[in-house]
This record gives C-alpha cells, sequence and structure tokens, in this order.
C-alpha cells in the first residue's frame, strides 16, 4: 500500500499565508485509508520558494498545502504532478483534518468570520 | 469634562459607514481591528488582491492581504517581542488571489478612540505595477517595450508613448504590415494605469455579421445564459481592434455609440451594460482615404484619432535596417544554440538594398530563416530565402558572391 506524503508550510500553527515567505514546513505521511502514519515539523534555513520547491520534489510530495504561491511556482509544481491545494486559510490541522475528509478545495476559508464559510 | 471625538472615530468600526467614506477613493483601504483582521476593503483594495471585503472579515489580514512586510514583520516582531507599528510609504509586495506577485507601496495608521487608545488600524495599499513596468521600459536603452529601434523616426515615436499610455483616450494607430501596430498596442497598454486589466485583441478580420456582434458586444440566450462580448472581456483594461478598416458601415455606427456612452447592448438583450475600456484601433491603410472612399464612417475616425500614432516604414527608418538585423540575428542564434558572429559584407549589402515591404516582420522572418539553415560562423547570401535573391544582377548571385568573399577572406 503506498504512502502518500503532504507537505504544508508553516506561519506558526497557520497554513503559511505566502508559500515564498514560509520558515517552516510540516510532512504528513498518510497510507492509502486516510491513517496518519508519521509527521515532520522542518525548520527551513530560509524563506525561499525555489528551495521549498526542491524539498517538495526530494521528499517525494505528493500534495502541497499552502496559502498565496507564485503562477510560476504553482504551474511548476504541477508539472511535476504534484498536487497544490492553494490559497488555503486556516490552522495547518484544520486544514490537514479536512484534507483527510477528501473535502479540502483551493481557497478555503477555514477560520470563522463574517463572510460565508465552509 | 470630555475630550471632544477624534474625527477618525465616526469611522471606527462600522463596516457601512466605512464603505459609504472610504468606498471610492482610488487606492486600496483595509480596516483592521486590534488583532489584525478585516474588517472592511475599500473597491480598489478588493480589485487589487482579487478577494471579496464581505467574505473576507473577520480573517487575519495576513491571510488576504498576503503582504510581505507584515510576514516578515510578525515574525521579526515575535523574536524581538515587540509589536507591530506605524507604517510610512513602506514598499513590499503582495500575492493576489490569480498568484500574481504585486509589488505595493503600504502606510499603516492607528485610529483611536475619544481615549486615546487605538481602536482599529487602516492599511493604504499602492499598486507600484504601472510604475514598475514603466521604469523598466524606461530602463530598456533599446526601446519601449519590444519596440526595438534605434534610429530616430522610431527614437520619436517611443517618446509619445508614454504619454499616450497615460491618457484614456482612444487610439489609432496606423502603419504598413509588419511596422509594429499590434507591439505598440500592447506597449500602451503596459505603461497605462490599466495595466492590471485586461489586454483584448480583436481581430475584425471578415467574419458574418450576426458573428461579429456577438464577438463584439456578447450575447444573453433565452435561459438567460451570458455570452460575454470582447467589450465585456476587456472591461478594466484595454481593447485592441486590428484592422479597423474591415469593420462593415452598420457596426461602425455601433462603435460610435460605445464610445460615445461607454455602454453597450448584448444581441438577445435590451439592457445596456457599462463598459469601461480603452479602444486602441489599428489600420494599415490611410484613414483619410478610408473616409473619402466611404468605408470608415467619418464620426468614428474623428473619435478615434483624437491620439493617433504613425508607424514609420522599415525603409524610413534608416540605421535602423542594420540595427534590426544584428538585434534579431543575436535571438535568433541564441534559440538555434549557433555561434553566428554576424552578417557577411555581401549578405548585408543585399539585405540594406531590400526594400522590405513586410516592413520588422519580413526582417525578421529573414534572419530567423537565414540562422536556421546557416551551418557557419557567417550569414552569407546563399543563407538568404530566395525571393531577396530574386532580382540580384548575376554578378550577385549567392554563388558568385560566397566564392567572392572566399577569396577576400584568403587575401586578408
Amino acid at each position: 500500500m503506498r504512502t502518500k506524503k503532504i507537505l504544508i508550510p508553516l506561519f506558526r500553527d497557520e497554513v503559511a499565508p505566502r508559500f515564498d515567505l514560509a520558515g517552516e514546513a510540516l510532512i504528513v505521511a498518510v497510507s492509502e485509508d486516510g491513517t496518519v502514519e508519521g509527521r515532520q515539523n522542518m525548520v527551513l534555513p530560509h524563506a525561499s520558494a525555489d528551495d521549498l520547491c526542491d524539498l517538495v520534489l526530494s521528499r517525494d510530495i505528493d500534495t502541497v498545502i499552502c496559502g498565496g504561491i507564485e503562477e510560476e511556482y504553482y504551474h511548476y509544481l504541477r508539472w511535476k504532478r504534484v498536487d497544490v491545494l492553494d490559497a488555503v486559510a486556516g490552522t495547518a490541522e484544520a486544514a490537514l483534518t479536512r484534507f483527510l475528509t477528501g473535502r479540502l478545495k483551493s481557497g478555503d476559508m477555514l477560520f470563522a468570520g463574517g463572510g460565508d464559510r465552509v | 469634562m470630555r475630550t471632544a471625538p477624534s474625527p477618525l472615530d465616526a469611522l471606527a468600526p462600522d463596516p457601512a459607514k466605512l464603505a459609504e467614506i472610504l468606498g471610492g477613493l482610488p487606492i486600496g483601504i483595509a480596516a483592521l481591528d486590534l488583532h489584525h483582521r478585516i474588517v472592511f476593503m475599500n473597491k480598489a483594495l478588493e480589485d487589487l488582491t482579487g478577494f471579496d471585503s464581505r467574505e473576507s472579515a473577520g480573517i487575519p489580514c495576513r491571510h488576504v492581504l498576503r503582504c510581505g512586510l507584515h510576514l516578515l514583520g510578525a515574525r521579526q516582531s515575535e523574536t524581538a517581542g515587540g509589536r507591530e507599528g506605524l507604517i510610512k510609504g513602506r514598499e513590499t509586495d503582495i500575492i493576489d488571489r490569480h498568484r500574481r506577485k504585486l509589488p505595493v507601496r503600504v502606510t499603516r495608521i492607528e485610529v483611536t478612540d475619544g481615549r486615546g487608545e487605538v481602536a482599529m488600524y487602516l492599511e493604504a495599499y499602492e499598486d507600484l505595477s504601472p510604475l514598475r513596468d514603466m521604469e523598466r521600459r524606461l530602463q530598456d536603452a533599446s526601446g519601449a517595450g519590444e519596440l526595438v529601434s534605434r534610429g530616430e523616426a522610431m527614437e520619436r515615436v517611443k517618446k509619445v508613448l508614454p504619454a499616450i499610455a497615460q491618457s484614456d483616450s482612444p487610439v489609432l494607430v496606423t502603419g504598413e504590415t509588419g511596422t509594429g501596430k499590434d507591439l505598440s498596442a500592447q506597449v500602451i497598454h503596459k505603461a497605462s494605469p490599466r495595466a492590471r486589466g485586461p489586454f483584448v485583441r480583436v481581430n475584425l478580420g471578415p467574419m458574418p455579421e450576426h458573428l461579429l456582434e456577438i464577438e463584439l458586444y456578447g450575447r444573453v440566450a433565452e435561459g438567460g445564459e451570458a455570452v460575454l462580448g470582447c467589450f465585456q472581456r476587456a472591461n478594466g483594461g484595454t481593447l485592441y481592434l486590428s484592422e479597423l478598416a474591415d469593420l462593415p458601415a452598420a457596426h461602425q455606427a455601433g462603435l460610435v455609440r460605445v464610445l460615445d456612452d461607454q455602454t453597450i447592448v448584448p444581441a438577445g438583450s435590451d439592457k445596456g451594460v457599462r463598459v469601461n475600456v480603452r479602444l486602441v484601433a489599428a489600420t494599415h491603410k490611410d484613414p483619410e482615404e478610408l473616409v473619402r472612399a466611404g468605408t470608415l464612417r467619418e464620426d468614428l475616425f474623428h473619435r478615434l484619432g483624437a491620439v493617433r500614432l504613425h508607424l514609420p516604414p522599415l525603409r524610413e527608418r534608416g540605421e535602423d535596417v542594420e540595427f534590426l538585423l544584428t538585434h534579431f540575428l543575436a535571438r535568433f542564434a541564441a534559440r538555434f544554440k549557433k555561434d553566428i558572429k554576424g552578417f557577411s559584407p555581401r549578405a548585408i549589402r543585399i539585405l540594406r538594398s531590400h526594400p522590405f515591404p513586410g516592413n520588422v516582420r519580413e526582417l525578421k522572418n529573414i534572419v530567423e530563416y537565414a540562422a536556421m539553415i546557416c551551418q557557419k560562423d557567417m550569414i552569407l547570401p546563399a543563407h538568404l530565402p530566395g525571393h531577396i535573391l530574386i532580382g540580384l544582377k548575376p554578378g550577385e548571385s549567392p554563388v558568385s558572391g560566397r566564392a567572392a568573399e572566399t577569396r577576400g577572406r584568403k587575401r586578408s
């Protein structure tokens, strides 16, 4: 059974609002039945979209859950067959939980607020 | 004694009042609560970020504005144990909803209540992309955008382009085929305040009239489903109509109405739709001649001709021919990964005497062809396309030319 890997760039405990400015990343290994098999928090030497893309590829990440990401990096990752769920706003845990139940999509706002929320 | 309320007290923190006061300002304004959550964004900021004020209310601003300064500032203040203070005109960038990184200038002020305590923050975002685009063009020694030139005739054109770009009047671009009308229209758009809006190019070449009407003004189907016309697609940006002379007379009258009212009526609807579009039209024919011949309505010509840009043909651009030959050779040699150093004197002579009826486009195609088939370090007459060589005198044939050049090199 293949384990899927998810990477979430972090800002504190939230999905980093910007891919290129994330100082940390959470990597989660998930089995096909949705069980979390392992997780690893990584502090990045410096914020860089290029370095984060390299990390995604070197770690064989299947899905990136992130906030704002530039078109260039978004398409690069997609071209490298990495799924990208971008413009996700919320805590990393909320995003991960939603992803594991198959309900997370790009643009999801997971904070409680005044407008329409998922 | 009661302290008199500050005028800014009137702002806080009623979104309806904020919308009323800040809504129409041309720069983006966000009102944030003390936890830096969005309370309100005005229309200009909605346009800049791509996010709607209502759907963003209550969301931490870092997830909506995605401002580099705030994210870096928040991290630094975290480590320093401080708080983010006032910001006055700091340049940074944001990533908008459409994944574009945009340069901005941010200013933040605190709004205090009657007791002098901070009640909310107001942040102003100025979009610097038009400025950056303009700076890039001005720094580019070779010319405005991709309009490459060095000669005086084209330099005059490039000098007026920024001024034309800053006005919002319709523009009529004239010039022979291949002189750069399409590029000029793009340069005007990119250097204009509408640069962040769409640039829509429509070829008015022959097509059935009903399709042309739908292409121009859109259509509303019986079920209410709308097909957007080019005016709607270009809303907020620039609509470029190439080959204006091909537009049938009936549609020219429609275009006059749109220019006057900035309103279009889609096919199948009786309701006008307001559009905010700058029109740039082009023709390779003489517009005065077209008016005389009755193929271009005089009223349309006068509306479009308010700002007119004429692009000179290559034969009137003097030194540009050699400059462009070198420029395109460098580009195509790099593309085909060839080490071609230049043109042989004989090839240059032949090219210099060619009239280039297709102007820069023809010159570019000739160089592309020559660079493609050239297997040496220099473009020889034999590498030039056949049509250039037709009409050459017998002594100038590519074979004799090549032999002469080889001899010449051996001698030297």
